[in-house]
């Protein structure tokens, strides 16, 4: 690369998040200063310009009206748009937990009647723009994050796997904690790229990489009901991490 | 024919230290309450001569669960054939020689694969004889004695190992001849034939493999496979563990400054919904069913070509390793072979 010429632009945004996916970018963002030119990142940054660019990430869900203004200007402003994170990607805790109440009664309660507040019913990025790349995680892993933005300055479609939380808990050749100690691993179902954190320790994966690629949800909650956890509470944990209704359709129908 | 001798279990620190003159020893370890994994050793009490299985089969040994394969940096590019060290690999029981040597044909076969082979190459490989529990069914594949694939292979005989001796690679271990090692005679031999006697009527999963590929063909349809594949969750936890799976998928790995990068192996699965998609979008085997058929098949049947080689060695770790318990080979052959029963009957009467 000649040094005349500008480097790629980025930017890094949240709209309804934890920003834990604004603090793996911050603390690998020294790996991607010497190839980036950082636009806008808030979170990081005093000057930040609204200018179009090559990569936006975005974290968090669509919550809220302003979120949705901030993401239509984004998108706008970008080659690559970037969902980063479960919340950008799924939906995550607040479409789980939140979007079975009305929105309204909502603010009422948590902020008194008549507040400014206003709320939309959380929803993943691509409800309403086009995504080009969704890197699931909670928060995102960093190696995954790095070959991402890699491959994209390269203008290649990076490769995200879809492939289960099982396939990493095998190839590091754990025991399998679903079937020794019965507890209600959602490794199948889930999507790999933590290198199965949980299993690794002893513990069940909860799934909050989000659903992997077709999971087999019916499979997964007669497996955990055999083992004695009741429909409901298999159902619960199985969209804890905003996967959407439709993967459940047949399965509370049963 | 193998050159046979003994020494007294007493003596097995003596072998050890032969086995770690040759290389690091990598023996199974006990991992969990129910689990075992090869791992290095340094002392014979982290050997679990217990286990049955491991985890992962001696497979990884040699075509590790990912790899890098060449790596550039600007115009060059580097091959990554390791240049292995010495090793032993102690512990392996007759099913897993099988995979072993399947494993060897597989990998041999042109184009020769000079990872696996350089590994395998540097490895001196030690059986152990082993009891079986009621997951092994080895017998029913052919596979419950060692034909080939091991250095040297241990028979339990009691107070002693009687010991086999394959290769020249074991050969030199043994020259000169160290004092633990001792000459066989008759009463030894009879021992020896008494094992595996007695190891033989310890089976208790079996079947009939002489017509596995017949109603492999004719019981594609049998109403069983709807009722597995309705609880098969796609995990593939039952792909890693045997002994004979080979696939593995290639992924390129950029780096930031686009100038290197490398290209990796990881192992795959067949029971993954995107292992048989194609562009299009179309899938060859779309469904859990589909899939999980296809890997009985594959297993059971043979590949379908002109190896026909079957390639289910009978470890078991397939069926302690699913989580929907639908990997029970000998559940399953034993009900396909009842329905071939029920049809030809229907037919005679
Ligand atoms: S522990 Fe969980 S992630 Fe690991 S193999 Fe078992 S079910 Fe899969
Ligand atoms: S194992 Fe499951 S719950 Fe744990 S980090 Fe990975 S995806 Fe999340
Ligand atoms: S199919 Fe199952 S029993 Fe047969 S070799 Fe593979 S893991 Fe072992
Ligand atoms: S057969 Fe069992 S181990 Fe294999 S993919 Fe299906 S559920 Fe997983």
């Amino acid at each position: 690369m000649s040094t005349n010429q500008p480097l790629p632009r980025i930017a890094v945004h949240s709209l309804t998040g934890c920003a834990g996916e604004l603090l793996v970018i911050l603390e690998n963002l020294d790996k991607l200063l010497p190839f980036v030119h950082v636009t806008s990142f808030p979170f990081a940054q005093g000057k930040n310009e609204i200018r179009p660019v090559d990569i936006t990430f975005v974290e968090g869900s669509v919550s809220q009206p302003h979120d949705l203004e901030k993401l239509t200007e984004l998108r706008a402003n970008t080659r690559w748009l970037v969902a980063v994170g479960n919340c950008a990607v799924w939906g995550c805790v607040q479409r789980a937990g939140c979007n079975h109440c009305s929105v309204q009664k909502m603010i009422d309660a948590v902020y008194g009647t008549n507040s400014p507040i206003e709320a939309l019913p959380a929803a993943p990025l691509d409800h309403y723009v086009p995504v080009d790349v969704k890197l699931s995680g909670c928060p995102i892993d960093a190696t995954q994050f790095l070959a991402v933005t890699a491959n994209l300055l390269r203008d290649h479609l990076p490769y995200v796997t879809h492939k289960p939380v099982c396939l990493e808990c095998k190839l590091k050749e754990n025991g399998c904690v679903l079937i020794e100690k019965n507890l209600p691993c959602l490794g199948p179902v889930t999507a790999a790229g933590c290198g199965a954190l949980c299993p690794s320790v002893g513990a069940a994966c909860y799934g909050c990489w989000g659903p992997c690629e077709e999971p087999q949800m019916e499979a997964m909650a007669t497996i955990l009901s055999e083992k004695g956890y009741q429909l409901d509470e298999v159902l619960g944990r199985l969209q804890a991490f905003g996967a959407p209704k439709e993967l459940f359709v047949r399965l509370e129908k049963s | 024919m193998d050159i046979c001798y003994k020494f007294s279990k007493e003596s097995f620190l003596d072998f050890f230290k032969l086995m770690q003159s040759f290389g690091q020893v990598h023996a199974p370890v006990r991992v969990s309450e129910q689990s075992f994994s090869f791992r290095p050793v340094e002392k014979p009490e982290q050997i679990a001569f217990e286990a049955l299985r491991t985890i992962l089969p001696p497979k990884k040994m040699f075509f590790p669960q990912r790899e890098t394969l060449i790596s550039y940096s600007g115009k060059e590019v580097k091959d990554h054939t390791p240049e292995p060290l010495a090793q032993v690999l102690f512990g392996v029981h007759p099913c897993d020689l099988a995979g072993l040597g399947i494993m060897d044909n597989i990998f041999s076969a042109g184009p020769p694969d000079s990872h696996y082979l350089a590994r395998r190459q540097a490895t001196l490989v030690v059986g152990l004889s082993c009891m079986p529990d009621k997951h092994c069914f080895c017998n029913s594949m052919g596979t419950d004695f060692p034909h080939s694939a091991y250095d040297i292979f241990l028979t339990d005989i009691g107070e002693d190992y009687y010991l086999q001796i394959a290769t020249t690679l074991g050969e030199k271990l043994f020259d000169p001849k160290p004092d633990f090692i001792k000459t066989i005679d008759d009463q030894d031999n009879q021992s020896y034939k008494d094992f595996w006697t007695n190891r033989d009527k310890a089976f208790t999963s079996n079947f009939k493999s002489d017509n596995l590929k017949q109603i492999f063909d004719l019981e594609k349809d049998n109403p069983v496979w709807e009722e597995l594949g309705k609880r098969c969750l796609s995990c593939g936890n039952c792909t890693p563990v045997c002994p004979t799976c080979y696939c593995f998928d290639v992924i390129d790995v950029a780096s930031l400054d686009g100038n290197s990068g490398s290209r990796e192996r990881e192992w795959d699965s067949c029971q993954f919904t995107g292992f048989a998609k194609v562009s299009g979008d179309f899938n060859f085997r779309p469904g859990p069913v589909d899939r999980l058929k296809f890997w009985y098949r594959h297993k059971l049947h043979g590949f379908d070509d002109s190896y026909g080689l079957k390639t289910c060695v009978g470890c078991g770790r397939c069926t302690v390793s699913c989580p929907a318990d639908i990997d029970d080979i000998v559940g399953v052959v034993l009900r396909l072979q009842a329905s071939q029963n029920e049809s030809k009957k229907d037919e005679s009467a």
